[in-house]
């Protein structure tokens, strides 16, 4: 089992994923905004998603969890 | 005694010698995916090239019974060779004697060829696999490590030193190659740690594997010690080669160019489309890096650290160049703690070995944080500015999108004498973003009108328009010139080939004091 985290604070404007889903390596599940910028956030592991643990809008903090995957 | 027993004698000292700590320890070694000290010789250099020194030494150590343990070579391999053609001086530690632990002759023999590159100008490679110091030797071996670094130290800026982890690298062991100017780890196979797994559970009681604590995952990804991880003995001696190819052999002389099989005047249409125009999208800035360099080739240094920064090298018309660039697709490319030495690091060994620097510049300015001005963001980011205005190899830089404040300065702008500054036209270069600097000047005009936010919003839209462009620093003469991005690859062509005489000098002193 692997975390999708934050690679930096910032707000999430978007979830792309919903609990259930099958990810592959590499694919954007959240894309973070971050230093005026709309970030990528990859999943590091293929898997399916087990939680999905933050909403557009929210303020996260860098290492934060996002979406577990399993 | 006939000289045909003489010659007998010898080759059987030979035999002996190369046969190391014996079949059934170089058993052990191929079982665990490791190839022996020789082996890595034989595969590292060009066919028949190696030349060894010192293989009959032993040690002289006379307390504990070693007086009866004597093996010919004492645990390394000491030599020299070719590598395409190029000399270089090598040490390769021998597991299979003594566990390749250190013993002061073991450290003599290390000495007498590093001694031999120093003077001669040559580039010196260690291959390491040791279990540390030879206890039985008590102080004697520590003061063979002193020897060593001392040498490392004194090699720094003058020869190419590469280090390959090959094995167990651990507690003083590990600065020797921590003074080279590269590490290769291979991975699974090989470990450092200043102190390993079982010692941090008797002091801290933290629990942790030996690969989690220093392979060359953890080293590569998390601590930045080592520059690359490969996935075996073999692919990291491959990456040796590599390496080598765009290092000169010494601080007096130029990386050999090689032959330009890429066209110097190639253009590319796909270049203008890389850069997205909405200055919130990422994009891969390594895609402008490949299409540019010759053959698309790009050695990535550092390619698993501080992700936000990329270095490495490549060849324009088969000269060889130091990239440095941001990062748009990860952090933003801002600059942190680690992006910085990163940098800093890559521009200060490109510059003792006259490689000329290209930098790609994307960057929306340094990190903002706590944990970033506590961890002394102050110090580490003036690494990047000391390092680029010490250098004064041919400097080239392209700013492809933002260049905002202090980063603009730093990723070598025209101020630190950059020599060829060009910019895209999607360049945005100012002392910060539109949003910032108008809720600033026009903070008065914002809260006295009568619709604040349309008005920011207006007044941001004109500052856009007007500031965050490359024309104001073109109208000053800090942007040489505002190219197409199609056109990336014969300008940096042409520019590198006009700086290829460069000669410049910074003020002479005892030695700078560069922020540590």
């Amino acid at each position: 089992m692997s975390n999708v985290t934050a690679p930096m604070g910032g707000k999430i404007i978007d979830v792309k994923v919903k609990a259930g889903d099958a990810v592959n390596e590499g694919d954007e599940v959240i894309i973070l905004e971050a230093m005026k910028m709309e970030l990528p956030v990859v999943a590091s592991e293929s898997g399916t998603v087990k939680e999905v643990k933050c909403n557009s809008g929210d303020a996260v903090e860098a290492e934060a969890v996002l979406v577990v995957l399993e | 005694m006939e000289i045909e027993a003489k010659i007998k004698e010898l080759e059987k000292r030979n035999r002996e010698a190369e046969l190391g700590g014996g079949q059934k320890r170089i058993d052990q070694q191929h079982a665990k995916g490791k190839m022996t000290a020789r082996e890595r010789l034989d595969y590292l250099l060009d066919k028949g090239s190696f030349q060894e020194i010192d293989k009959f030494v032993v040690h002289r150590c006379h307390d504990f019974g070693m007086e009866k343990k004597k093996i010919a070579g004492d645990g390394v391999v000491t030599g020299h060779g070719t590598i395409n053609g190029r000399p270089v001086f090598l040490f390769s530690q021998d597991f299979t004697v003594f566990g390749g632990s250190l013993s002061g002759m073991f450290s003599q023999k290390i000495c007498k060829v590093m001694d031999l590159a120093l003077k001669n100008g040559t580039p010196m490679i260690g291959l390491n696999d040791s279990g540390g110091a030879r206890i039985q030797e008590g102080v004697e071996s520590l003061g063979g490590y002193g020897e060593i670094f001392k040498r490392n130290v004194w090699s720094s800026g003058v020869i190419p030193q590469i280090s390959v982890i090959m094995g167990p690298c651990a507690g003083g062991a590990v600065y020797s190659p921590a003074l080279t100017d590269f590490i290769i780890m291979v991975k699974k196979t090989s470990n450092m740690f200043i102190t390993g797994p079982q010692v941090i559970k008797e002091v801290t009681f933290e629990e942790v594997t030996a690969e989690e604590l220093g392979g060359a995952m953890s080293h590569n990804r998390r601590s930045g010690v080592a520059h690359f991880a490969e996935d075996s003995d073999q692919a990291a001696l491959d990456r040796v080669k590599e390496l080598l190819g765009y290092l000169p052999q010494n601080f007096r002389e130029k990386t050999p160019p090689i032959e330009c099989t890429d066209d110097q005047d190639r253009t590319d249409k796909s270049l203008n489309e890389v850069v997205p125009t909405n200055p919130r999208l990422p994009y891969d800035m390594k895609e402008i890096i490949r299409k540019v360099l010759d053959n698309n080739q790009f050695l990535e240094v550092h390619k698993y650290y501080a992700n936000n920064m990329v270095v490495g090298f490549g060849r324009l018309n088969g000269l060889a160049v130091g990239i440095i660039a941001n990062q748009p697709k990860f952090l933003a490319g801002c600059l942190d703690i680690n992006a910085s030495m990163k940098c800093a690091r890559f521009v200060r060994t490109c510059d003792s070995f006259n490689i000329p620097l290209v930098t790609f510049v994307d960057v929306p300015g340094y990190l903002p944080g706590v944990n970033q001005e506590y961890g002394g963001i102050i110090k580490h980011g003036a690494k990047i500015i000391y390092s680029y205005c010490e250098a004064t190899v041919p400097k080239i830089t392209i700013v492809t999108r933002k260049a905002y404040g202090g980063a603009y300065l730093a990723m070598s702008c025209k101020h630190f004498d950059g020599d060829t500054n060009y910019a895209y036209p999607t360049a945005e270069i100012a002392v910060m973003g539109p949003d910032g600097a108008a809720n600033i000047i026009f903070r008065k005009e914002i809260a006295d009108s009568d619709d604040p936010d349309a008005t920011r919003a207006r007044l941001i839209e004109e500052y856009r328009n007007n500031f965050a462009s490359p024309f104001k620093a073109a109208e000053l003469g800090y942007i040489d010139d505002i190219i197409f991005p199609e056109n990336t690859r014969p300008r940096l062509i042409n520019a590198l080939m006009t700086l290829q005489n460069k000669r410049a000098t910074i003020p002479k002193r005892r030695h700078g004091n560069t922020p540590l």
